[in-house]
């Protein structure tokens, strides 16, 4: 068999495992994010999602994207076989893994807005209907020489088609869901409900920042010139700045390096770089990176202001990185570099490609959220609501939709710690309840 | 003790209270621990919400004879923790209302005295080191971003600290059994610091204490910390600035002192 046959098979499997344990990140982002009493929950959900995600791709998915068509949706290649693709150079079937993770990172950031207060069911049934009716049309657009592809629309990894995509149905759940209990008071002010587990988030950042190398460096799909290490290099520069620049962003303007901060800023760079990874020269990796970082700091506190309950901050670290990422290529892709599409702005390219990239992000934003919305406003009266009943968001969808904690000691203990310090015996107060104060 | 002590108190106050007795028996602990409940209770009564931390007449930490109290100085010196020191500190703004003066002026001539001999005084320091920064790098108020107190800044925090715990810290050097900040700043020797940054400071912290009872919204013992500062025109926001900027000077400066010592 061709060498180069194998080894760009090898090298995309890598990449698509690397790109499934992505999944593995959100779990754990997503959890220690969120507050305890949804723990099990949500980790669990996660792979529930990747499991719808994978099946639904498999029947349909890969042919609404990737089959014979028009412009708009593709409508063969049904219930894939594992067939080879001529012309494609790798396995069919490692090709088709590798864009089935993608599908399902989309979908997996998509139900960042729905944390800690959808039902169950709404879960499964948003799966299989974004899985069906969004993601495949904006992929087939972009990836499948659908109409955006033939303007020569630039996404690379897809900050447009994978995050922007999951960012939009986000932003139309966190809408019609409505802020969780507590999140905003009568004022208009909002609470800062802390997620449960910082080390869990700093965790999955670099889990998604290793698997980001699968996500990235494996779109070249081939091992040809070993291009897909300037792409890695790219990558990691651009999450490198934007970590440094959240944090400092954070601490010039609040007056402390806010860590939940510094990691949006890590994961709104790797966004920011997907879609021009391969277009743009280091330096500008850099600039792009630097960029999202400072980005997701205003887009965080402009949500908020808007009372927007994102709990893990999907709209910002995916959507607005994706949207910046996304013009990034219209301004700094270079013209030896930019092999779809042409040369940004600022390499002589004038404003064609910025309007290109403006008008995909337009497009794809635009579909993906009304599409979304109605989607969710239809199941939100065919299914009587998608949310959980207050008492349930109170006791935690853990015990509400699974009759089970994800951490039953802890939680069963810290019920019993509260009831101990509300009913304090003198001379035996707990230390910890005490105000570190002047009094 | 706490604001009360100190003589420093808002419109609403919480309690800070003990007891000292002469007496050392079971019978006039139980006594005395009795009528502790009976002032805290009373207090909450008359509006002052009981204090979270247990500072109270109450407790039978805060409530001891003559001699239990020596006893406890000397192990809160001796164990120096946080907590223990925690407690000295407050300690240091007790004042007595009721009864002999001198009960009190035994026990903190007793507490000042261990403290030096024991070199405590830097770890006090370091205790009350952590402090929330009122201005920004860019010279802009730092706020609270979120909670009920959004957009407001906490004078207590950020102003009231440095100001408070750099006198506080200074009247166990200098041996000083005065309690208000005011005072205490200008019993100071001249040897350890000049006139002229005495009153500095003294005259930043009258104006803290003045912008505090004007801007604090006091609906009740919370709200009186903070201050919207969207409310400030800008010569008060200024002024704000200027009071933040010399309490920080003033803790600097006594750490300083101390860690010269």
């Amino acid at each position: 068999m061709d060498t180069v046959f194998l080894m760009n098979s090898l090298w995309v499997m890598i990449s698509a495992i690397l790109v499934i344990l992505m999944i593995g990140g959100f779990i754990l982002l997503e959890t220690g994010s969120t507050r305890m009493k949804n723990a099990g929950h949500i980790a669990g959900k996660t792979i529930l999602t990747f499991g719808i995600s994978s099946i639904v791709f498999w029947a349909v998915g890969y042919g609404l994207i990737f089959g014979e068509g028009n412009s708009i949706l593709g409508f063969s290649d049904f219930f894939y076989s594992g067939y080879d693709v001529e012309g494609l150079g790798l396995s069919g079937a490692v090709f088709f893994l590798f864009q089935l993770a993608f599908a399902g990172i989309s979908l997996t950031i998509a139900f960042g807005g729905f944390a800690e207060r959808a039902k169950l069911s709404v879960y499964l049934v948003f799966a299989l209907l974004f899985s069906v009716l969004v993601y495949p049309f904006i992929a087939h657009w972009i990836w499948g020489g659908g109409w955006l592809a033939e303007h020569g629309k630039q996404d690379f990894a897809g900050s447009t088609v994978v995050h922007l995509t999951g960012a939009m149905a986000a932003l139309a759940a966190t809408m019609l869901l409505k802020p969780r209990i507590g999140k905003f008071n009568k004022d208009g002010s909002a609470n800062n409900i802390e997620g449960h587990n910082q080390v869990f988030t700093a965790l999955s950042v670099l889990l998604l920042w290793v698997g980001w190398f699968g996500f990235n460096a494996g779109s070249t799909i081939s091992v040809d010139g070993a291009f897909f290490g300037f792409v890695a290099l790219n990558t990691n520069l651009a999450a490198a700045a934007g970590t440094v620049a959240a944090m400092l962003i954070s601490w010039i303007v609040l007056g402390k390096a806010d860590v939940p901060m510094m990691l949006n800023g890590a994961l709104a760079g790797l966004v920011a770089i997907t879609a021009s990874c391969a277009f743009v020269d280091t330096w500008a990796a850099v600039v792009i990176g630097l960029l999202a970082g400072i980005l997701v700091f205003y887009s965080i506190r402009f949500f908020e202001s808007r009372k927007i309950d994102d709990p893990i901050f999907a709209l910002s670290v995916h959507g607005t990185a994706g949207v910046w990422g996304t013009l990034s290529t219209g301004f700094f892709a270079t013209p030896e570099l930019a092999t779809v599409g042409n040369a940004g702005l600022f390499y002589g390219g004038g404003f064609e490609q910025l309007g290109v990239q403006a008008l995909g992000v337009a497009a794809s934003g635009g579909f993906a959220f009304i599409v979304s919305y109605i989607i969710l406003s239809i199941m939100k009266v065919t299914m009587k609501g998608l949310r959980v009943t207050e008492e349930e968001e109170i006791i935690g969808l853990d015990i509400s939709e699974h009759g089970s904690y994800g951490y039953p000691e802890l939680v069963n203990k810290e019920a019993a710690a509260k009831v101990s310090i509300e009913n304090p015996s003198p001379g035996n107060v707990p230390l910890s309840s005490q105000q570190p104060s002047i009094n | 003790m706490g604001s009360a002590g100190r003589m420093e108190q808002s419109i609403w106050s919480d309690q800070d209270h003990g007891l000292v007795f002469k007496t050392n028996s079971n019978d006039a602990q139980k006594y005395f621990l009795r009528l502790g409940k009976e002032i805290s209770e009373g207090l909450e009564l008359a509006g002052y919400n009981k204090c979270s931390g247990s500072v109270m007449a109450s407790n039978p930490l805060w409530c001891k004879s003559l001699k239990e109290w020596e006893n406890q100085l000397g192990l809160w010196v001796g164990e120096s923790s946080w907590e223990s020191i925690r407690y000295l500190l407050i300690f240091a703004d007790a004042r007595t209302i009721y009864g002999d003066h001198g009960l009190l002026n035994i026990l903190k001539e007793r507490a000042f005295d261990e403290v030096k001999s024991e070199h405590l005084l830097l770890k006090m320091l370091h205790n009350t080191m952590f402090m929330k920064k009122g201005v920004g790098i860019l010279g802009q108020l730092l706020v609270e971003t979120h909670g009920a107190f959004a957009g407001s800044i906490n004078l207590k925090e950020t102003a009231f600290f440095p100001f408070v715990n750099a006198a506080r810290l200074l009247s166990f050097s200098e041996g000083i059994k005065e309690t208000r900040t005011l005072s205490r700043i200008s019993h100071i020797s001249d040897s350890v610091m000049k006139h002229h940054d005495k009153s500095l400071y003294s005259e930043n912290f009258a104006t803290l204490l003045d912008f505090r009872l004007k801007y604090g919204s006091h609906k009740d013992y919370d709200s009186g910390h903070y201050v919207n500062i969207n409310k400030l025109a800008k010569d008060e926001k200024k002024a704000l600035k200027e009071i933040l900027k010399v309490g920080e000077q003033f803790y600097e400066h006594v750490r300083k002192l101390l860690e010269r010592m």
